[in-house]
């Protein structure tokens, strides 16, 4: 063994030296191109998501009375754009943290104090009209000499008001039952349970428009039609399945060793599930609640089918309304009505996000 | 403190029976152990006695009443899991706190009371932390804490050891036998681990496949096993069986001639490693394989009736691989069994060949 490894080394050793700084400085070359490529895509995909929503929020806060004012749209661009490309680009070539930090304040910096001397001047709070005042469309229409209100519009806090009390409602009845029915799913065996986790996941499969006859009638028969409770009900049995099955996924993570111990402890069944069950599947809860409210909050179909009434409308059918009866007089108070329509959604999503994350859905066990 | 009474329990899960009839007497302060391989139903009596199964048929008693039907929570059992099933979301003190809760003992006495469990397991240091902030020693002291701390009638113990590391492993066992000594409580010790039961148990109950095998002390088990499987079993290294047919008072296996007296028939013979000596007398073999114990040697010899585990005392081997050797027995040393029963014979011993 000694004899081969010899002249092995001595090969090895007549071979010319490696110049370890040249290769060093290819493979940083090298990293520094794949990071530049990267970047690059990650902008050109980002900036047509940014844009809309960037524009949505422009338009509510500038526009004026009929126009559609592109030369403050343009304006703004022109100061976003540059703003998100100098971001990505801090944060590529940002060799520490520190300078990661002064690089994006001073981008931050210099767009805010363009986007002030450039679009500042023609921001204002009159398309927000709607808030204050219920009989807005009657003002709007009025200003370019249209006759008044075709269309009675409620308050709008009305509409946020019956928003809040559809979603919410949904999320509390659906949370409530998909936290008992997985939990009863995970842990007792039943006949019919793994063709029923099967069906759960069928049921999701149709698409709802295939269902809104059959359920029209159905709500007239019950009396429930152009009521609240009645799209409150559909709602629930469309989010049922989905909720109760990534639920299930959380409780079959919980060892049956500690819902055993506090048995022994000494805790009823009831006990034992609220007192030791129910914490470690919190952030399920949170993650099925959030996207139960949300989705209540933007539901439109249901609601522009089962509800009449404008004392019964929605954030969504009022925006449809506005939409309808102003579009091509005021852009602007319909930008309005849509940042505050997304408000709610949004500090939501960035409130819960942390838990958002953590939910992945568990595989089906028969 | 109490005495538990198995009689005629049976345990089944749909058609499955697990425990076809167990019959068993715990005395009140005894440390027992149930010892057998993974599925003999050890847990499952384990969770018999917690009250998370009910039995299927029999009776289950504590100091003489029936509690067949008593829920898990009105037993008063304290019990320790293998994954120690902490609660995640609860510091150490409400984990120790919990059993608490629910006997409405007044907030004073409870802290009082985890105070005293804490200080008993020596965790009394880590009472804010949270059960992912500790090791998994400390764990299990939590966990025995917890089992503790309601003063338990019965303490169950269900392999508490097996996610420990070696050494720790062995000062918990001293830990938790000290425990019992000072605390009085009938415990049951669920384990896989022959060491684990002979060294904490009074007493150790060998099941397999639902039946109880053997009840004894450990020397009992280890010296007089009532059968192969008990035989085989317990003892590290394995125990030395060599089957053969006895005929006119002799066991012929492979040319080798054991004298047999006291049965006949188809017999295995069971002889422990430590039994053995090498020596001028006995059956021939060649050593195959020599493994250093510390204070042991293990040699792995080679003979007509397979590989024969002989442990020498010493820490330096005498002989070396390759050797011709004799290996010899006392013959009261010998277990007897025979083959088609699997039963022990009693006082039936074989003699090493001249």
């Amino acid at each position: 063994m000694a004899a081969q490894a010899i002249p092995e080394l001595s090969t090895a050793a007549s071979e010319p030296p490696v110049d370890w700084d040249a290769v060093a400085a290819r493979a940083r070359g090298v990293r520094r191109a794949k990071a530049v490529v990267l970047y690059a895509f990650l902008i050109a995909v980002s900036l047509p998501i940014i844009l809309p929503y960037f524009w949505l929020v422009t338009i509510a806060f500038s526009a004026r009375t009929g126009v559609a004012e592109t030369a403050v749209l343009w304006r703004s661009m022109a100061v976003v754009v540059p703003a998100v490309v100098a971001f990505w680009l801090t944060a590529a070539l940002a060799q520490s943290r520190r300078q990661l930090w002064i690089g994006l304040t001073a981008v931050a910096a210099i767009a805010i104090f363009a986007f002030a001397v450039l679009v500042g001047p023609d921001l204002h709070l009159g398309n927000f009209i709607f808030l204050w005042e219920p009989d807005f469309a009657s003002v709007v229409r009025s200003r370019i000499g249209e006759v008044k209100g075709a269309v009675q519009f409620p308050n709008v806090w009305h509409a946020f008001g019956n928003s809040i009390l559809i979603a919410g409602t949904q999320t509390a009845i659906v949370v409530t039952v998909a936290s008992l029915a997985a939990y009863y799913l995970s842990r007792f065996q039943f006949p019919g349970r793994s063709s029923m986790l099967r069906s759960l996941l069928v049921l999701h499969a149709f698409p709802v428009l295939t269902l809104i006859v059959p359920m029209f009638l159905m709500l007239y028969w019950i009396g429930l039609l152009d009521t609240l409770s009645g799209v409150i009900l559909v709602l629930v049995a469309f989010e049922l399945p989905f909720a109760i099955f990534i639920m299930k996924g959380f409780f079959d993570a919980v060892p049956w060793d500690i819902e055993m111990s506090a048995l022994t402890d000494g805790a009823s069944r009831r006990q034992a599930f609220v007192s030791v069950v129910l914490p470690q599947v919190r952030n399920g809860i949170l993650a099925i609640a959030v996207f139960t409210f949300i989705r209540g909050w933007e539901e439109y179909i249901f609601v522009f089918t089962f509800l009449i009434r404008n004392s019964n409308w929605t954030m969504s059918l009022y925006m449809y309304w506005v939409r309808d009866d102003v579009m091509g007089v005021d852009y602007g108070v319909v930008s309005a009505v849509g940042v505050f329509y997304l408000v709610p959604s949004l500090i939501l999503y960035m409130a819960a996000q942390r838990y958002l994350m953590q939910m992945s859905i568990g595989g089906v066990k028969g | 403190m109490a005495k538990i009474e198995f009689r005629n329990v049976v345990k089944r899960f749909g058609a499955v029976e697990v425990i076809p009839d167990m019959n068993l007497v715990i005395e009140d302060g005894e440390f027992v152990a149930l010892l057998g391989p993974s599925g003999c139903g050890k847990s499952t009596s384990l969770f018999m006695l917690a009250g998370i199964y009910l039995p299927s048929g029999g009776e289950l008693l504590f100091d003489g009443h029936i509690v067949n039907e008593v829920e898990a929570r009105d037993r008063n059992v304290g019990i320790v899991f293998q994954s120690y099933a902490l609660y995640p979301h609860m510091s150490v003190r409400d984990n120790i706190l919990f059993p608490l809760r629910f006997k409405k003992t007044p907030r004073d006495e409870a802290l009082a009371k985890v105070k005293t469990a804490a200080d008993l397991v020596r965790v009394a240091e880590l009472l804010d932390r949270r059960p992912s902030e500790l090791s998994g020693g400390q764990q299990q002291r939590v966990a025995l804490a917890r089992a503790l701390v309601k003063e338990p009638q019965l303490l169950l113990l269900d392999e508490p050891l097996s996610n420990l590391d070696a050494s720790l492993r062995l000062s918990m066992r001293t830990e938790i036998k000290s425990l019992h000594a000072q605390l009085g409580v009938t415990t049951v010790l669920v384990t896989h681990d022959q060491i684990e039961a002979t060294t904490m148990a009074d007493r150790i109950i060998c099941m397999r496949a639902g039946r109880i095998e053997q009840v004894g002390t450990p020397d009992d088990l280890y010296l007089k096993p009532s059968s192969l499987f008990v035989a085989g079993f317990i003892g590290s290294p394995p125990i030395n069986l060599i089957a053969g047919e006895a005929e006119a008072g002799t066991i012929t296996v492979n040319g080798a001639r054991f004298p047999v007296e006291g049965a006949s028939g188809a017999l295995t013979v069971g002889l422990r490693a430590e039994h053995l000596r090498i020596g001028d007398t006995g059956f021939a073999g060649r050593i195959v394989q020599i493994e250093p114990m510390g204070r042991e040697i293990l040699y792995v010899v080679e003979t007509g009736m397979g590989a024969v585990r002989v442990l020498e005392q010493g820490s330096s081997a005498v002989h070396s691989t390759g050797e011709q050797v004799k290996i010899g027995f006392l013959p009261e040393n010998s277990l007897v069994f025979e083959t088609a029963r699997q039963k022990l014979i009693g006082g039936a011993h074989v003699r090493a060949p001249a």
